[in-house]
């Protein structure tokens, strides 16, 4: 089984536990999850966030059994990102990269977006939106993370055809005004099912193939997505490829 | 981990709701239920306006005595706004006397500790049935717009001084908002009229955990509030033992009934 949403570091906000990448593997491995792809929380912070990256890239080869897959965070405002998005693509070997907006600044529409999604894409990058990182109702008074909204996130991935997303942290309609464009994919730690059964309807809309296990680990805790992927009607073969099959894609997990 | 509870349990779910008597609703609820182990479910049906009607409210009870006569398995609270005073109260009297609710139900019309909750909170108090009100230490500017008078840990405690004959139950404590500023007013709280339900959304690494760290496992109920999933799997994630989870799936609830007085006791 492979978590495509974890996360290490400190949160500003909130102490966190398993927080280091031993930490956390070993966490993960009491539920039966073999690999993870991780984002470095300090990204959402620094404003130099390269340095997250190198922290991330660092913790993980320390931590030398190749559990983790990182994803880089960038903020394209920031000076030299495109340098830092290939050294993030060539040299740290990331396979993903992790955009937000709510926490640097800008808006998925706005010019700046549209050259680091570009870009992503031309380097062969999935894009990672969190709809939100921390419930929005809980916010720190000092933190701006306003969620991006489905509709952003949709509207996003329609803008870029010719580049993946994955987004977390968010529940999606089951009966969307449109049909979902076929290069967004979803991390389903959000969604109902045994209530409605809308996981089970939105893996019947995109596509067992459009569906991650994801946990939100260290935030969140890990039982309740593994709840709702026990109680989908799907089959084994399905139910293979959202807990890791769909990951092995785009983190060679 | 289980995946659903252990039948041993007779899980008792003290915080869901139908919108009306619709079936299609009211299977789902059951569905959801049964896929997870839950053998009862409280149910309310709350309405948002800032002042709710008499009217408005005995008819969102109906749709409540109308699922209670559609599966055994529903627990119906009644709910009420205190501003209509004499007219809440005889709707109390309706629902929890003539139909057999369990409970009663508040949501952030006025805060707990308001003095216009007397004639409700007096009821309740004579009838010894819970109070559950809606809850949450909001941050986000829409929903402080949203719900000034939803109340929070210190809104609960002076309710408690002020009507101290009153069964309170706190509303989700994963239902948004800072949950760790509720629990660390609620540290050590000795009063037995205070319980809190641990439904919502919000799945944090150890809110249970602290939950049950700061008011004591005899104080916690379990309850969804439409996430199910969430519910079952973060009481999982405190890691208590046996007799703690069967206390707050179950037995906490159970003890609680038992303090019905009079005519609510005739159940």
């Amino acid at each position: 089984m492979f978590d495509v949403n974890t996360s290490i570091g400190h949160w500003p906000f909130r102490q966190l536990e398993n927080n280091t990448p031993e930490t956390l593997k070993n966490y993960l491995l009491q539920y039966g999850i073999t690999g993870a792809a991780v984002a470095h929380n300090h990204a959402a912070c620094y404003m130099n966030v390269q340095d997250a990256n190198w922290e991330l890239f660092r913790a993980i080869e320390e931590e030398k059994s190749g559990f983790f897959r990182g994803i880089a965070t960038l903020n394209p405002l920031y000076a030299a990102w495109e340098k830092d998005l290939r050294c993030c693509a060539e040299q740290l070997n990331f396979r993903a990269l992790r955009l937000l907006p709510a926490y640097h600044n800008y808006q998925l529409s706005d010019a700046a977006a549209t050259e680091i999604i570009t870009a992503a894409g031309e380097l062969g990058l999935l894009v990672v939106i969190p709809n939100e990182i921390v419930n929005y109702r809980q916010r720190h008074w000092m933190e701006n993370g306003i969620p991006q909204g489905t509709d952003t996130l949709i509207d996003t991935a329609r803008r870029f055809p010719q580049v993946n997303f994955l987004f977390t942290e968010a529940n999606f309609p089951e009966k969307p005004s449109q049909p979902y464009p076929g290069n967004a994919y979803f991390e389903m730690s959000r969604f109902r099912n045994c209530f409605g059964r809308q996981l089970d309807n939105f893996i019947q809309l995109v596509g067992a193939d459009h569906v991650l296990f994801g946990s939100g680990a260290p935030f969140k805790e890990i039982e309740p997505a593994l709840i709702k992927l026990h109680h989908c009607r799907i089959s084994e073969a399905d139910r293979e490829l959202i807990a890791q099959g769909n990951a092995q894609k785009w983190f060679d997990c | 981990m289980y995946y659903k509870f252990p039948s041993e349990y007779h899980a008792i779910d003290a915080h869901n709701h139908i919108w009306s008597a619709d079936q299609q609703r009211m299977d789902q609820l059951l569905a959801a239920a049964d896929a997870l182990g839950i053998e009862k479910l409280c149910i309310s049906v709350p309405i948002k306006d800032r002042v709710v009607a008499p009217e408005k409210f005995c008819q969102a009870n109906d749709s409540i005595i109308e699922a209670m006569s559609y599966s055994s398995r529903f627990l119906g609270f009644c709910f009420v706004d205190a501003a209509a005073n004499e007219a809440a109260v005889a709707e109390i009297d309706r629902c929890i006397i003539q139909y057999k609710m369990r409970g009663i139900k508040l949501y952030h019309q006025r805060k707990a500790q308001d003095p216009v909750q007397a004639p409700v909170m007096k009821r309740a108090a004579e009838l010894g049935v819970p109070v559950l009100l809606h809850a949450g230490r909001f941050l986000d500017p829409d929903a402080m717009n949203r719900e000034p008078y939803s109340s929070d840990a210190q809104d609960f405690l002076e309710a408690l001084e002020r009507y101290p004959e009153t069964i309170f139950m706190q509303g989700h404590i994963g239902g948004g908002g800072d949950w760790q500023w509720n629990l660390r007013k609620l540290e050590k709280i000795q009063n037995d009229n205070y319980y809190i339900d641990l439904s919502g959304s919000v799945v944090d690494h150890n809110i249970i955990r602290q939950t049950v760290d700061a008011v004591g496992a005899e104080r916690v109920l379990f309850a969804t509030d439409m996430w199910f999933e969430e519910a079952i799997g973060k009481l999982q994630a405190a890691r208590l033992s046996k007799k703690e989870e069967m206390m707050i799936v179950s037995g906490n609830f159970e003890k609680l009934m038992q303090r019905r007085k009079g005519l609510a006791r005739n159940v």
